[in-house]
């Protein structure tokens, strides 16, 4: 019988542990920001085309259940493929091929404080070289980052060209 | 702590064959391995359920046997079992010499008879465990295998590697000594495993909580002491082959060892090859983060490995002094999952990656750890002097395609005198010294007092930068002093003190970057790191009380410890290319400091035995890497900034062990464990800490049988482990549901024209359940646990005997 009560005695115990996880406090926040690129006017989204010297908006919704915190946009080649889109969206890629002169953008940006949502306006122009030389066209990782006022951070990368017109 | 005097109690019973004889007398004593009588040692005879006790002075005396050849088993607490073939010649008498003994933490459940005498002459919270346990567990990696004991988790990588935890802290803050001398390499990162061959690892023990005294500061989360072979008979030789293997990853493994020892003089050697292919998970795609990664064969991709190990002990053993050197060169290379390298998920080249799952492609890690230690000690009367003198080398080289991100050149320029496919490179020396007094003033009371001394310089390479180089000296002195209230009563406290410099050098990217000023841009070669030099001293303190009534054990101990910040802490400046992130050092942290009460209370009787050891510990400032909601476009290449901050945290929890003997074959076991921590102030107040433990608990059902058939010791067992949800998590981290998963095994020692061969097999995740270990490396890139895994470990000891010249 002795048995019996020891295991019990044990199974009780790991309830009271199952038990103590449970407590969580509902005063921490434990849910990442989210980026919503399925706005009416959303841009770039998966596949689009970006053009040399022509402006452009960054338009997506940036949603958090508290607070945002910043976010960053990052443009870099992907000639080797090396990346894939986080979208579902699957986009006809180019050859693959080697960097000569790719163009690179980041930069980050604020968020005014005690925002949850935050449209992007971000006004874009991608001089078409650096002055000397002209920059490689052809496929190109755009990715938007966003973090919220706690830390938590969710990124969207998408595949676009980016294309002298 | 004086002098280790590991007890077990080992049950283990034995067959003979007998062939009629007239009744003859069977005189002989048993000795300890200093030739002094061990008294209570059971005598057995089994077959013929003859048996005796050793007697003050060691003997005993078996009479009216009938047949003179049988097995006898002699067993006493403290003690290894022996167990040997006997041929009577009358009027002879017999002498047994007994080794010292481990404490056998057989599966989860701790032996039959509980009483330790080490635990019961320290206050501490402290596990032990010995080869045999390491053998029955082998896990892909010592602390993998060691992942079961109480209170110990890990951080893993992969399926070779794996970081040690204790109680939920984890990195520098638990020190690992091998044969007295600090393991240093480079803890602080997270993928980075522990250079140790299991294979060579005798015994182990573990102190939970602050042990800072002894062992140097640092050790504010607990210690795990591994030691290698002891010290061989006088004139015996011997070795052992181990042969591996494991299907999850399609392991091999061996390590053959030799000893053989004159009067005087002792000499070991061991070698230790391992080579496995990617590791297998139950699922077939992989979510980094919402990236799907497909997978070859359920394997995880380029996570395969291979270890060589070379291990050589030699020394004197004189009356009163012993000096032994060690040295050992640990190397291993291993892969990381190509998907999840760089600066976001990667698309690789599938054809090439899926071709074999042997082969190690881009991201790997080598890493090469060179020791030679000397330990002496010199003993008198009252008195024992101990010495440690250790030199390491840690080499690490991480490899992976030159990718350039952020400002990087597209195309990396020929002028620079590194691979441009070198990543990182760390090359660190490590001296160490360590001198112990020990005397006993009185019957009651001992002390204890040292130095410790260390130098540590760290260099480094490659393309990306993330800690600097820097030179690192600690010193540190203690005094503890023991006192023996009564047989069953100690009083323990002790003091330290330690003082210690870190010189950060500096750091310039070796590419330039465009720095926006005033709507000017120029092109500058970024400094990530300056010049620091800081300067740390502490006094640390413990008391502690040991009560032993009858059958049961309390314990408790009151201790201030404290770790200086690390190099890292105070100056990284670099992109953690698993995390995604950007970490920042912060030259101005203060000194970890911890104070924590630990108690233990235990009960053991002849069939049953629980215990509960629960702690409280809080920190006044914790040093942790915070991530903020910060990008930094200049020197994180626009990732999201995570710096060390420092914050006060509370944690408490405990564990709880208890085990029942059903019949002498059967038995139960139980184990569970549970640590809370909240930070309580700094930007993530209310949080808890990263890679904290979920409770966990393992049940175990065993059953073994001295005789099974043609095999001895055998035995068979059932782990249940249950694992609760963690939902207290911390950015970055994801919350991990809760899991169930059963591990069998099953083993025992087949004698085969003489010699013995050890059979230890199990079956892990005995069911391929797919579940999330929250403290896995690779959890946050939603990488489950290996799926199911067949592991065998054959142990062929050898033994003889050296002529006498």
């Amino acid at each position: 019988m002795n048995t019996f009560k020891t295991l019990i005695l044990m199974t009780a115990f790991s309830f009271f542990l199952n038990g103590c996880q449970d407590d969580e406090k509902p005063t921490i926040d434990d849910e990442k920001p989210t980026i919503d690129l399925t706005i009416a006017n959303a841009f770039p989204t998966s596949c689009d085309t970006l053009y040399f010297n022509e402006p452009f908006s960054v338009k997506a919704l940036l949603i958090d259940n508290v607070e945002l915190g910043s976010f960053n946009i990052d443009i870099h080649n992907n000639f080797d493929h090396h990346t894939h889109s986080t979208e579902i969206k699957q986009c006809t890629l180019d050859a693959d091929k080697t960097a000569v002169n790719p163009y690179t953008f980041i930069q980050d940006y604020t968020i005014p404080d005690a925002s949850s949502t935050y449209l992007t306006d971000v006004s874009m122009t991608i001089s078409s070289s650096d002055g000397t030389d002209l920059y490689d066209e052809g496929d190109y990782h755009f990715q938007i980052r966003l973090t919220d006022k706690e830390g938590w951070s969710t990124l969207k990368g998408i595949n676009v060209k980016l294309l002298i017109r | 702590m004086v002098k280790p005097i590991l007890l077990s109690l080992v049950i283990n019973l034995l067959y003979c064959f007998s062939f009629g004889q007239t009744p003859i007398r069977f005189d002989g004593s048993v000795v300890d391995n200093k030739n002094k009588p061990v008294i209570g040692a059971r005598v057995l005879l089994k077959s013929l359920n003859k048996a005796d006790v050793s007697n003050a002075q060691g003997d005993f005396s078996i009479d009216d046997l009938t047949q003179n050849t049988f097995v006898i088993e002699i067993s006493c607490v403290g003690y290894e079992t022996l167990i040997q073939r006997i041929e009577l010649t009358e009027n002879k008498k017999y002498i047994f010499q007994l080794e010292a003994a481990l404490v056998k933490l057989d599966g989860v459940v701790v032996e039959g008879n509980y009483v330790e005498l080490k635990k019961e002459k320290t206050s501490l919270n402290i596990e032990i465990v010995n080869d045999d346990y390491l053998r029955q567990n082998l896990g892909g990696s010592l602390m993998k295998s060691l992942e079961r004991l109480p209170g110990l988790s890990t951080i893993d990588i992969g399926s070779g590697q794996s970081k040690p935890v204790i109680r939920g802290l984890g990195f520098n803050r638990v020190v690992v000594v091998e044969n007295s001398i600090k393991h240093e390499a480079q803890q602080w990162g997270a993928d980075h495993g522990l250079e140790i061959d299991q294979y060579a690892i005798d015994r182990i023990e573990i102190i939970k909580g602050p042990a800072s005294l002894m062992y140097g500061s640092d050790a504010i989360g607990g210690i795990i002491d591994l030691k290698n072979k002891t010290v061989p008979k006088e004139n015996t030789f011997g070795g052992s082959v181990d042969l591996s293997g494991k299907t999850n990853n399609d392991f091999i493994g061996s390590s053959v060892s030799f000893f053989a020892r004159k009067k005087d003089f002792f000499a070991t050697v061991r070698a230790t090859i391992l080579d496995y292919g990617d590791y297998r998970v139950p699922t077939d795609r992989v979510a980094i983060y919402s990236y799907y990664v497909p997978l070859h064969n359920n394997q995880l991709r380029n996570t395969a490995g291979n270890e060589q190990n070379l291990h050589t002990s030699f020394g004197l053993i004189k009356d009163r002094f012993k000096s032994t050197f060690y040295i050992s060169n640990v190397h291993t290379k291993y892969g990381f999952f190509a998907n999840a390298h760089g600066l976001e998920p990667r698309n690789v080249d599938r054809s090439v990656h899926d071709q074999s799952n042997r082969d190690i492609l881009y991201p790997y890690q080598e890493v090469n750890h060179f020791k030679v230690i000397n330990k002496s000690m010199y003993n008198s009367k009252n008195w024992k002097f101990e010495s440690d003198l250790g030199y390491q080398r840690n080499y690490r080289e991480e490899w992976s395609q030159y990718a350039p991100h952020g400002y990087m050149p597209a195309v990396f320029p020929k002028s620079l005198d590194f691979n441009p496919e070198l990543e990182r490179q760390f090359e660190k020396d490590i001296y160490s010294v360590n001198a112990k007094l020990f005397y006993n003033a009185s019957d009651k009371t001992q002390v204890s007092t040292g130095i410790n001394a260390e130098y540590k310089e760290n260099n480094i390479g490659g393309r990306g930068f993330i800690i600097p180089a820097f030179q690192h000296l600690n010193l540190g002195s203690f005094l503890v002093a023991k006192y023996n209230y009564s047989k069953k009563s100690l009083f323990q406290a002790g003091i330290r003190y330690d003082h210690g410099n870190v010189n950060v050098s500096s750091y310039n990217d070796w590419f330039v970057s465009p720095n926006y000023e005033n709507g000017d841009t120029t092109q500058v070669y970024l400094k990530r790191a300056d010049d620091i030099s800081r300067n740390f001293s502490n006094l640390s303190w413990s008391i502690g009380y040991n009560f032993n009534p009858d059958n049961w054990t309390y314990k408790f101990n009151l201790g201030k410890s404290f770790r200086m910040p690390i190099a890292k802490e105070l100056a990284a400046s670099g992109v953690n290319y698993h995390r995604f992130s950007y970490e920042v050092g912060n030259a101005g942290l203060s000194p970890e400091v911890s104070y924590q009460l630990d108690a233990g209370v235990e009960y053991h009787a002849m069939k049953f035995a629980v215990g509960v050891s629960p702690f409280l510990n809080y920190f006044s400032n914790y040093i942790y890497l915070n991530p903020t909601s910060r990008y930094d476009r200049l020197y994180g290449f626009g990732n999201q900034v995570f710096e060390y901050t420092e914050s006060e945290i509370l944690r408490y929890g405990g564990e709880l062990h208890a085990h029942y003997e059903a019949s002498k074959q059967l038995r139960f076991g139980f184990i569970g464990e549970y640590v809370y921590t909240e930070q309580l102030s700094g930007p993530k107040k209310g949080y808890t800490l990263p890679f904290a433990p979920p409770a966990s608990a393992i049940l175990n059902v065993k059953y073994q049988k001295p005789y099974f058939k043609f095999v001895t010791n055998a035995y068979l067992s059932l782990d249940y482990k249950f694992t609760a949800d963690q939902n207290n998590i911390v950015p970055p981290e994801v919350t991990t549901d809760g899991y169930q998963v059963f591990n069998f095994s099953l083993g025992g020692d087949l004698v085969m024209h003489n010699q013995k061969i050890s059979i230890a097999m199990q079956v892990q995740n005995l069911l391929n359940s797919k579940y999330f270990n929250h403290t896995s490396y690779y959890r946050l890139i939603n990488v489950p646990e290996a799926g199911r895994n067949f592991i065998i470990n054959i142990s062929i000891p050898f033994m003889g005997n050296l002529k006498h010249n």
